[in-house]
């Protein structure tokens, strides 16, 4: 088999494995998939409250929630996967085996987004049936655009954080401390003009303020989705050109202080 | 039992220098030190020579055991060697292939089984530990499924690959490692400790597979506590001790240490310490060391003058109750604990007591 082939089919293979294990866990579950509902829920409920029921306010919050969900589960999938891996041992397996751990790596990160994507399909289903939210699309045939892109953000981003676990034991410190303020500076629930000119900056950096603006911008019109699906794009290579340098960085770090068997 | 021929494993051609006679490992002046720190508030950043100038050569389809007390440097060297660990000074090659450059090459060609619980995805079945292994080692597509029933087959687990391995006992853990290690057909394998925690039919089972895969020339770097286990199997020992390789030869020429001596085992109920410094202290005795048991302690007793003595050493138990006595040829454990006590680090009771705890 030829590398290309081998290669995809080696991402595709640690994808799967992974999304099995993740759904082994029964707090991965719990985040996954009863979390964006409950964002979902708070969201219809303090819009309804402020009086904003239109159907394309009432779609802004369910996919702001879900994407709340999807944000949290790649924080939660790449971070706690590895982390997992060193209580099991088996991350010295994965670093020392012959593929690439790159590739090892992808598979893991985009399992646990693809895996996410199923927050933004619930609070869409949540919202139609408790809250009678119409469930239209301004431009159908980009949503699916959108959300692919988006996916390749984010996993993409979710490697380069990623990278910090392969070497800290500790840094599930980081992906607490990267959820929240995420949802807030990528306007996930509210938007981000509300928010300082320099907050929004920091956004711009940052995968799921763009995958945000491409679906919703694909599912309601409220921004042109080609420009958003765009930055996902060019931040996806970015984000990945940067993991592997930094992976290669970690790994060496990592055999040279001896931190892949502390747990 | 029988070890499966070879797979589709992606190329991995020998190096341009690579010739018959090639060590298949080779360990040259190996240094790693470790940073730490000690302390909570003022933090003191210190260090830690785990192995300290370690050097030996395994050649292609030899058992090399490595021996040596808890913290002699085993794990570290074995680390090393199979690119985990980036040694602090000095170099080292498998089949040719440089451990710090040539990682992945290095990869193709080794397989290792670290003992204990841990390297398994627990939550998965025993196939699919397997599976996932496979393709992370490279195994092509269509020779999976043969190569891991083959192993299965090999390491006694058909049938019961199917069940969650969190359900597994640690000897059936155990030889999953085993048939995890192997997946890619490795032409050399690290066993590091893979009897510890294993019943007596586990461990000779182990033992069993370890002899196969010798047999199907394969390299095996072995570490491991049973003195037994590594006389019975390897063909060659080094003993490792405080960092450093203390003894090197086959079980014979680290047992010619101690070939001129004699070991009188003593059993008493109840000894003192005093006494025991008696015995110490017989100008005809050469070592004494103690294993205690439940109600007694064994007292063994190493002297250059075979059992003439046997009349005199009791002569100092006039006060302990003594049970049986026995005569032998020192064992490869005693000429262990001989070198380790007597190049430092530990005494040859404190030797002795790892060894037993250890077992």
């Amino acid at each position: 088999m030829s590398t290309l082939p081998r290669s995809l089919r080696l991402v595709w293979f640690v994808t799967w494995f992974n999304v099995r294990m993740l759904l082994a866990s029964e707090f991965f579950i719990l985040t996954t998939f009863i979390t964006p509902l409950i964002f979902a829920t708070l969201g219809f409920l303090l819009f309804h409250a402020g009086g904003e029921t239109a159907g394309q306010t009432l779609l802004y919050v369910a996919l702001g929630s879900g994407m709340m969900g999807v944000w949290s589960t790649t924080l939660f999938g790449c971070g706690g996967a590895i982390a997992w891996q060193r209580w099991e041992g088996t991350l010295e397996l994965l670093v020392t085996a012959p593929s690439r751990y790159d590739h090892i790596l992808a598979g893991q990160t985009f399992g646990a987004v693809v895996l996410g994507f199923y927050g933004i399909v619930a609070t869409l289903a949540w919202g139609a049936l408790l809250f009678g939210m119409p469930i239209a699309a301004t431009f159908p045939l980009v949503l699916p655009i959108s959300i692919a892109a988006a996916v390749l953000a984010l996993g993409s981003l979710g490697m380069l954080i990623a990278t910090s676990f392969v070497l800290y034991r500790h840094a599930n410190a980081l992906g607490n401390l990267l959820e929240y303020p995420i949802w807030l500076v990528a306007g996930l629930l509210v938007p981000v003009t509300t928010l300082p000119l320099w907050v929004q900056a920091i956004g711009w950096l940052l995968a799921p303020k763009w995958g945000m603006d491409a679906i919703r911008g694909a599912a309601i019109g409220s921004s042109p989705p080609w420009l958003s699906i765009g930055m996902c794009l060019v931040l996806a290579v970015v984000y990945y050109v940067a993991a592997r340098v930094m992976l290669r960085v970690v790994l060496d770090k990592a055999r040279r202080d001896a931190t892949l068997a502390l747990r | 039992m029988t070890l499966p021929p070879p797979t589709g494993v992606p190329a991995a051609g020998p190096p341009a220098t690579e010739t018959r006679d090639t060590p298949a490992i080779e360990a040259l002046d190996l240094v790693r030190t470790y940073d730490t720190h000690l302390g909570v508030v003022r933090r003191r950043r210190i260090k830690v020579e785990a192995v300290r100038g370690v050097s030996f050569a395994v050649r292609p389809g030899e058992l090399f055991g490595l021996l040596g007390p808890n913290g002699a440097g085993k794990t570290t060297t074995i680390k090393m060697l199979i690119t985990l660990l980036l040694p602090t000074a000095g170099s080292a090659r498998v089949m040719g292939f440089d451990v710090i450059r040539d990682t992945t090459e290095v990869r193709r060609r080794i397989g290792y089984v670290f003992g204990g619980d841990r390297g398994l995805y627990d939550r998965v079945s025993a196939l699919d530990n397997l599976r996932y292994f496979a393709e992370l080692y490279g195994v092509e597509p269509s020779e999976q499924k043969r190569r891991i029933g083959a192993l299965l087959e090999m390491v006694g687990l058909t049938g019961r690959e199917g069940e969650k391995v969190e359900g597994y006992s640690r000897g059936m853990r155990q030889r999953l490692h085993i048939a995890r290690g192997l997946l890619h057909d490795p032409e050399v394998v690290f066993l590091d400790e893979p009897s510890i925690g294993l019943d007596p039919v586990g461990a000779r089972e182990l033992r069993q597979t370890v002899k196969t895969l010798v047999d199907a020339g394969k390299t095996v770097l072995l570490t491991t506590h049973y003195m037994f286990e590594a006389d019975a199997l390897c063909d060659r020992i080094a003993v490792i001790n405080d960092g450093k390789i203390v003894a090197q030869g086959t079980g014979n020429d680290l047992k010619a240490a101690v070939a001129n001596r004699t070991i009188i085992e003593i059993e008493t109920f109840g000894v003192a310490p005093e006494t025991v410094d008696q015995l110490r202290a017989d100008p005809d005795v050469v070592e004494v060391n103690v294993e205690e048991r439940d109600q007694s302690q064994i007292l063994l007793v190493q002297s250059e003058h075979g059992t003439r003595i046997t009349q005199r050493l009791l002569g100092h138990l006039t006060d302990t109750r003594v049970g049986k006595v026995i005569a032998r040829e020192p064992t490869l454990e005693d000429a262990y604990v001989h070198l380790i006590a007597a190049t430092g680090g530990t005494d040859g009771a404190a030797a002795r007591a790892a060894l037993e705890t250890a077992s």
